[in-house]
């Protein structure tokens, strides 16, 4: 697989998924558009890791899910790059993922999924709007959404979090429905647990032995588990594959 | 490989002068023999194509023709036939275009000249077709019959797949020995055809022959021209003046230039549910034979005020010629066929409010026009210019300067509209109106450049109303 | 624009000093006269003064940002001079292709405009400097081969008939850098001066001196249609030589190569291999030659300070060598326009440099459809 020449924008990768994802892409080649929330110093190191991997890479800040930031940080990546060719959207709205600590159902308010519902939707519908004209000009595009395995298999009920991140994948498939007839593909990635990343941190133990459990391949997920499937997304390997989601949990979920 | 090309009845074979041509690529390349005539030996054929038509085709019935032809397409529409596989085999070899689109092609192409379509195609020209057979009563009085000339001459031209059918049957049909010379960008088809057409009807075997003299020869040319009683040639408008040039004042020449196309998409057409849809069908028209056709589109015109932007419709043209980039691949280009493309390619990129789409390898090319709305033809080989106009009523004055250069025009449009631009393109020039994705599939018995295929090669004697009535004083039974 | 100093030498960018663009213009300025005066820097110099040429257009010059952004590329991602992608000559037409102010330009060169439309590229040029230091390092070692004078006749019109002509400023540097005082432009506003001509050409032969007859190839071809009118030929001493340039494209009559080097020895006794052809367009700053013609079609080669790709013209990437394909030259020389341009030229490349073709047209269309070239004509006819 080869990235030479072509142009990645992941957001949020300063660090985690988002920064593994990154450090991916440049091992193969391709210029990086790191993009980051708050974060700067790590921003900068995973840049520095990208190019001394053989990449070109650029740190951006823009809070995705504000139009005006997306509009600027495409149009420094289109300055900077020329193009895009692959979006992928990892970022996020921060999220513990803590099962004891967890709120139940009636004690979410509607502004909890909310906020979870603009991380991942909102992000996702005005990043694809803003890339849309420069992948629209080359005919081709590959877009990609961080979903996750708790979509189809909740196995701790985080229900702000897993309802947005199943908004997502409905988001992606009917993107993937509008964009094919003009040759853009649209895909979802879901990981299980991912460990260790700022947010699984504060996972304890008991829960990965129990994710362990019940996983074939009988380990937890590292943020280079996830980048593998979102390089094959973004290539020509599956350029005949579109409104797909492929679970990325070592098995737990089959389908 | 080798194969020989023509079909000459009455010719010595071994006594004659071949040329070798090569075609396709080193790896898979296809060498045809091609019979280098000189002038005697083409007035020695046309003169025995010329008493063997007037002693066989002459006296059948235009029935008995139409089954012949039919038995020939038959026999070419059967996969397994040994000239079909020659055809599909070597056509892709000879013209570079894709294997599959060069049989789905032949398919569809050989189906118009099954015995429905061939009826349709005579009655077409004649309102009754016996009239090629005997007397038959006229309108205004009287008998009429129509003749065919004695031989009647083809210069072919292009590497279409199958496109001196068109010709051959419909001197056929009028009873003609035919005497037709084949391009060397794609000499085989004509002989094959000829070649079936003896075996399933041997009275026909003598009736026609496929010849070819090498490009410029003025001699051979010369020849033909003066002993067919008529002829057609195909060609740019350069060939067909030399061509003309040599006719002896006597002769008809009925000359087909090359022609271009375009299409138009209405706004009407342009919603959501549709618009990618037509998109691929325009796309599909702009592929097919990679645009080497007269009837290949070579600008859309899109109207704006859709629910889809032309700039979208033009996306949506876009990937559909990327996806049939897969199906069916460009053929490869000469140097001077990418450079063609390179310069149209690069002069499109320099227009205002132009865009230019493109995959890296240049096998296809859209060019999106949001205010240069004038006519220009595409770099060809899958290069398609997308022009927004405000209103399709105004493409009929964009194209009108080019009147006569014009032929097909695709329209996806509401009925209503469609009549209302067909009577305006009609005015300036435009002799076909076809829907997408139909552009380069004429149907049967369709008027070739707006003419009448048939009726424009006979010559109908007419027995005047009043002579009849006169003979019928002279009858013995006269009381 | 003054035009009584071809030679340019005292014009210097208006605003030195101005500024970090101004520096770096300066710098780069200094540093290609450094290129083009060592010998044969390597391939990773060239590259690294290629990008950072590049990275000097895209930074001064939007129009060719944008062209270049439009190709998906930017000096973040291009690490290869070969990378670049080659702007086609048709470009200079309608693009504002220069990294200098209009205003600040001390020469304005431009096509003949014989295309369709009679649209002219242009190259606005800040400084000839460069120009001149790359014409004269080229032109000794090319066409002087170690002499360092020679009598000379120019068939061209002077840089005061033709301000915007690069030929003319080419010849006029040739023969007041390379000529005698005993050097002369030939065509003046009647024409070409026969008597001058042939005065030169006689005192050539009577005295021994190399001669050097310089000028476009068709001027050459009047010179050997009017020489044998009047059945005229000379005999010039040995080390004179012949420096053509243009070709015949569009002229009224289109010689073969081999007749025309042939006419050339026969009329003024020069051997086709002291007959050099100069490929050289307004859309660069250095020229290329051959080393004589005594085989056609000649074989033609740059300075270490241009490099010549053969390309497929769609998709900018090298054809195989030996393969026919369209020439693109990057040339460090035009470094305040644009440094790698793709040409409508057809060549091939060969170990020493490129054969060229002719001029890449396009094909007529193989079915009944109708190339542009083709509808054009009818549509003209019509």
């Amino acid at each position: 697989m080869d990235f030479v020449g072509k142009v990645i924008l992941v957001t949020g990768a300063s660090r985690g998924i988002g920064a593994a994802i990154a450090k991916a892409f440049a091992t193969e080649g391709a210029a990086i558009i790191v993009n980051y929330l708050q974060n700067q110093t790590a921003a900068d190191a995973t840049v520095a890791d990208c190019e001394a991997r053989g990449g070109v890479a650029l740190a951006f800040q823009a809070d995705v899910t504000d139009r005006q930031a997306v509009d600027g940080l495409v149009q420094k990546t289109l300055e900077e790059f020329g193009k895009i060719d692959v979006l992928v959207n990892n970022a996020f709205r921060p999220y513990t993922f803590d099962p004891e600590a967890r709120k139940m159902h009636w004690q979410l308010d509607w502004s909890d999924y909310q906020n979870q519902i603009d991380g991942a939707v909102k992000a996702a519908h005005i990043m694809a709007q803003a890339v849309l004209p420069s992948m629209l000009s080359r005919s081709e595009g590959s877009i990609i959404h961080l979903a996750s395995n708790l979509v189809a298999r909740p196995t701790v009920p985080y229900h702000d979090y897993t309802t947005a991140k199943a908004a997502l994948i409905g988001f992606s498939r009917n993107l993937a429905m509008e964009l094919g007839p003009l040759g853009i593909r649209v895909n979802s990635i879901a990981p299980g647990l991912v460990y260790p990343t700022e947010a699984s941190r504060s996972t304890k133990e008991t829960m990965k032995e129990a994710i362990i459990n019940q996983t074939p391949l009988g380990r937890i997920a590292t943020p280079e588990d996830v980048s593998g499937p979102v390089l094959f997304l973004a290539s020509d390997w599956s350029k005949f594959m579109t409104g797909q989601t492929l679970y990325v949990d070592g098995g737990m979920v089959m389908g | 490989m080798t194969e020989r090309a023509g079909y000459l009845p009455g010719l010595d074979a071994d006594a004659l002068q071949w040329e070798a041509h090569n075609y396709g690529p080193r790896e898979a390349s296809l060498l045809v023999l091609l019979p280098v005539l000189k002038g005697e030996q083409i007035t020695a054929v046309t003169q025995y194509v010329r008493s063997q038509a007037c002693a066989r085709l002459k006296t059948l019935p235009v029935g008995q023709i139409v089954d012949a032809i039919d038995l020939a397409v038959a026999r070419l529409l059967d996969r397994q036939d040994p000239y079909r596989r020659k055809m599909d085999n070597l056509l892709p070899v000879i013209t570079g275009y894709d294997r599959e689109m060069v049989h789905l092609g032949l398919t569809g192409y050989l189906k118009t000249f099954r015995k429905p379509e061939l009826q349709r195609f005579l009655a077409e020209d004649f309102t009754n077709p016996s009239i090629l057979n005997d007397f038959q009563p006229l309108a205004k009085g009287g008998f009429g019959r129509a003749f065919g000339p004695d031989v009647l001459g083809h210069i072919w031209a292009g590497n279409v797949p199958g496109l001196p059918l068109w010709s051959l049957v419909a001197g056929l049909l009028v009873k003609a020995g035919n005497v037709g010379k084949v391009s060397s960008a794609e000499p085989l088809f004509a002989g094959w055809f000829a070649q079936v057409l003896a075996e399933v009807e041997p009275d026909l075997a003598d009736c026609l022959a496929v010849v070819w003299w090498r490009g410029g020869d003025a001699e051979p040319e010369t020849a033909l021209l003066h002993q067919a009683d008529l002829v057609l040639g195909y060609g740019r408008n350069e060939s067909l003046a030399a061509i003309q040039s040599r006719m002896p004042i006597t002769t008809r020449f009925l000359a087909y230039g090359h022609k271009v196309s375009f299409a138009l998409v209405s706004a009407a057409a342009l919603d959501p549910s549709r618009a990618a849809a037509t998109a691929r069908l325009a796309a599909y028209d702009v592929a097919r034979y990679d645009q080497q056709g007269c009837y290949a589109p070579h600008v859309v015109f899109v109207e704006r005020g859709g629910v889809v932007s032309p700039e979208t419709f033009a996306h949506y043209v876009a990937h559909g010629l990327a996806a049939l980039e897969r199906k069916f691949p460009r053929g490869l280009l000469s140097m001077a066929e990418t450079s063609g493309v390179a310069a149209w390619r690069h002069s499109e990129e320099m227009t205002v409010g132009g865009q230019v789409f493109g995959d890296e390898a240049g096998a296809w090319t859209v060019s999106y026009q949001a205010e240069d709305t004038a006519f220009r033809p595409s770099g060809l080989n899958r290069t398609i210019r997308i022009v927004a106009v405000d209103t399709l009523a105004v493409v009929p004055t964009i194209v009108a300067p080019f009147k006569a250069l014009l032929q097909t025009v695709g329209i996806a449009a509401p009925p209503k509209e469609l009549f209302a631009l067909a009577a305006a393109l009609g005015e300036v020039g435009v002799t076909r109106i076809a829907a997408l994705g139909d552009m380069t599939t004429p149907e049967a018995g369709w008027h070739h450049d707006g003419r009448f295929n048939l009726q424009d090669l006979v010559e109908i004697t007419e027995i005047d109303g009043r002579a009849e009535a006169a003979s019928d004083r002279l009858a013995p039974y006269v009381d | 624009m003054p035009i009584d100093d071809p030679l340019n030498l005292n014009r210097v960018m208006p605003a030195e000093g101005m500024g970090i663009a101004h520096m770096e213009y300066n710098a780069i300025v200094a540093d290609l006269l450094d290129f083009i005066a060592v010998d044969g820097p390597d391939e990773a110099a060239f590259n690294r003064m290629a990008l950072r040429l590049f990275a000097y257009q895209f930074e001064n010059n939007k129009p060719f940002a944008k062209f270049i952004r439009a190709r998906g590329k930017t000096p973040r991602t291009v690490q290869s001079w070969t990378d670049i992608p080659a702007v086609p000559i048709n470009a200079f037409k309608t693009l504002d292709l220069t990294c200098c102010p209009h205003g600040d330009a001390v020469a304005v060169f431009m096509t003949s405009g014989t295309t369709l439309g009679g649209l002219r590229g242009k190259s606005y040029h800040s400084t000839l400097k460069v120009y001149d230091a790359s014409m004269s390092r080229n032109f000794a070692k090319r066409f002087m081969v170690g002499r360092e004078q020679m009598d000379m006749g120019i068939l061209f019109p002077t840089t005061a008939m033709m301000p915007n002509s690069s030929l003319a400023h080419y010849l006029s540097l040739a023969v007041q850098t390379f000529g005698t005082s005993g050097s002369a432009h030939l065509i003046g506003d009647d024409g070409i001066d026969f008597e001058r001509l042939m005065a030169d050409l006689t005192r050539a032969e009577e005295t021994g001196q190399p001669y050097g007859l310089l000028g476009a190839s068709f001027s050459l071809v009047h010179v050997l249609d009017e020489l044998q009118r009047r059945g005229q030929t000379v005999r010039l001493p040995e080390g004179s030589r012949i420096l053509d340039t243009g070709g015949f494209k569009g002229q009224s009559r289109e010689l073969d190569l081999d007749e025309f080097y042939d006419a050339l020895y026969h009329t003024f006794g020069v051997p086709r291999s002291h007959c050099i052809n100069m490929y050289g367009m307004t859309e660069l700053s250095t020229q290329f030659y051959d080393d004589g013609n005594a085989v056609c079609p000649s074989v033609k080669s740059g300075p270490h300070w241009i490099r010549t790709r053969v390309v497929n013209p769609l998709t900018g990437v090298a054809v195989a060598k030996g393969k026919a394909g369209v020439l693109a030259h990057t040339d460090l020389a035009h470094f305040n326009i644009v440094t790698t341009i793709l040409t409508e030229d057809a060549g091939i490349e060969t170990d020493y440099g490129f054969l060229l073709l002719g001029r890449a047209t396009g094909a007529e269309a193989q079915g009944c459809s109708m190339a542009v070239d083709e509808f054009l004509k009818a549509a003209g006819a019509a």
